[in-house]
């Protein structure tokens, strides 16, 4: 059930408020020990520039140096304070305001064994972080999605023997999964059909022997499902019976709603859906007015497509057995 | 010399795939049909259990009940070829919808939990059919790419393949299913 938009206005509007002399109090603090560190970097300058008054300039410079800092990291604690507040209070009630069953945490994300567990990428995570975790129901069907960063780690040798990492994204944005409509016992992977995975598809049907896992490849009927993904599974019955011909269809209407191509996993009777992004959402602005209905705009939008895809998948369709 | 073994070599490994690789798609179109009949024996199975639970409520839908414990009868003799199987469980199905229809008209059938799990075990069956039929069409496709295209067609000549034809998708298969049509509640 949904509150009234104008009900949340009102409810929301006085926590703004209150929230925007805070981000105003932060964004002070800020700016003063941004003016202080700036002011001891010039007097160093100054001093190295004249020669002469270099000593009374250093020290000054320093001064006025470690007071900008200690007054930075002040400003970062009320900061914290502040996106605490932002977190807790404006985005648990822009949620409610969609349904009332609808839960943040916004320390916890999904777990890193999850995410693995998920099959998505095929890629193994060396650093992995995940916050702003959403719990909740729409209809019969319980979903959750939480904002995932996980990276991977090369290493090079320099030059002078030594060596030097290099990190790269394996994923980054939003993670989404739901209990499925349907039991299933296998594993079903559905993947952008990019340059080396179109490479692997092909290798995969004309030579089973390099199939890379013990997953086969799925060869559907949608065309324009083939052109967006590569699917694996452990079964083709089960793959056709988890992707009927609507589902593809919703697939890539979903997937058309989406900057980048997305990922879907079915496995242990979830469904995993990855969707790449390129910004962070739900954090406060401290530079743009709380009041700009904007960026809180885009927070809610992406939560209401989130909740619209257990209707966009018709998830809540529970006529195959399971409840 | 060697370059001749070489050549030799290369080509025997090249034939030894693509011949292991016709035999694989051969053997996965058998594997999908089986999958098929796997499926359907499941469904089939579901029929005494229908048929007891709806005896109880539906005593005025005589003709459609009759149909069903022949076709019943039929599935149970166990002397059906693959073919007849799918032809049953074709007339099965529109009968078995046709049943689910008239539920409207019976009251306390439509809330029996008896009843209720039996009609979703159907329709998960109806929907891993269909399932197996596309794999095995898929199955069947990829058979028939194999043995008509160069070089694979040599091969299949010498072993005497020949393509198949896909199982052809009843009007059923192409729509969605939606509970709301099935059931009309």
């Amino acid at each position: 059930m949904s509150i009234p938009q104008s009900m949340f206005d009102t409810s929301l509007q006085s926590t703004l408020n209150d929230l925007e002399a805070q981000r105003k109090v932060v964004y002070n603090l800020k700016v003063k020990s941004f003016s202080i560190i700036g002011g001891g970097i010039l007097l160093i300058g100054i001093g190295a520039f004249l020669g002469t008054l270099i000593l009374h300039f250093g020290i000054a410079g320093a001064v006025a140096l470690l007071f900008g800092f200690i007054s930075y990291s002040k400003a970062d604690t009320s900061f914290n304070e502040y996106r605490h507040e932002f977190k807790q209070k404006v985005i648990s009630t822009a949620l409610k305001s969609i349904d009332q069953s609808l839960t943040f945490d916004y320390e916890n994300g999904l777990r890193e064994g999850e995410f693995i567990f998920s099959q998505l990428f095929k890629q193994k995570p060396d650093r992995y972080s995940s916050q702003d975790q959403v719990f909740g129901s729409a209809g019969k069907t319980r979903f959750s999605f939480s904002e995932v960063h996980a990276e991977y780690k090369t290493e090079t040798r320099t030059k002078n023997g030594g060596r030097q990492e290099h990190w790269h994204t394996i994923f980054k944005g939003i993670v989404f999964y739901a209990d499925f409509n349907k039991h299933f016992n296998g594993i079903t992977v559905v993947r952008p059909k990019d340059f080396g995975s179109a490479i692997g598809a092909w290798f995969a049907e004309k030579i089973p022997l390099f199939s890379s896992s013990g997953d086969e490849l799925v060869k559907l009927e949608n065309p324009d499902f083939e052109k967006l993904f590569v699917t694996y599974s452990s079964d083709q019955v089960e793959a056709r019976y988890i992707l009927t011909p609507a589902m593809m269809e919703r697939l890539c209407q979903l997937d058309s709603k989406s900057k980048y191509t997305i990922s879907v996993s079915f496995i242990d009777n979830q469904m995993y859906i990855a969707f790449p992004l390129d910004k962070d959402y739900f954090e406060p602005p401290l530079y743009k007015s709380l009041l700009d209905q904007k960026s809180i705009g885009e927070d809610l939008d992406v939560i209401r497509f989130m909740y619209g895809i257990v209707q966009e998948l018709d998830l809540n369709t529970r006529i195959w057995g399971k409840q | 010399m060697i370059i001749v073994i070489v050549i030799l070599a290369v080509l025997l490994i090249i034939g030894i795939v693509i011949y292991n690789n016709l035999i694989g798609k051969k053997n996965q179109v058998d594997n999908a049909f089986s999958a098929i009949d796997v499926m359907l024996k499941k469904r089939f199975d579901l029929l005494p259990n229908l048929v007891e639970t709806v005896k109880q409520y539906m005593q005025y839908e005589g003709d459609l009940l009759t149909k069903v414990v022949e076709l019943r009868a039929k599935t149970a003799s166990g002397q059906l070829s693959p073919e007849e199987k799918i032809e049953v469980d074709k007339q099965l199905t529109t009968t078995v919808r046709g049943m689910m229809v008239n539920v409207e008209n019976y009251p306390d059938l439509k809330a029996s939990q008896n009843f209720l799990n039996l009609q979703s075990t159907w329709t998960e069956s109806e929907e891993q059919i269909a399932a197996a039929r596309r794999a095995y069409n898929a199955a069947v496709t990829s058979y028939n790419d194999a043995i008509m295209m160069f070089p694979g067609n040599i091969f299949a000549g010498m072993l005497n393949y020949l393509p198949m034809a896909v199982l052809a998708n009843t009007q059923e298969e192409r729509k969605n299913i939606s509970a709301k049509d099935l059931f009309n509640n």
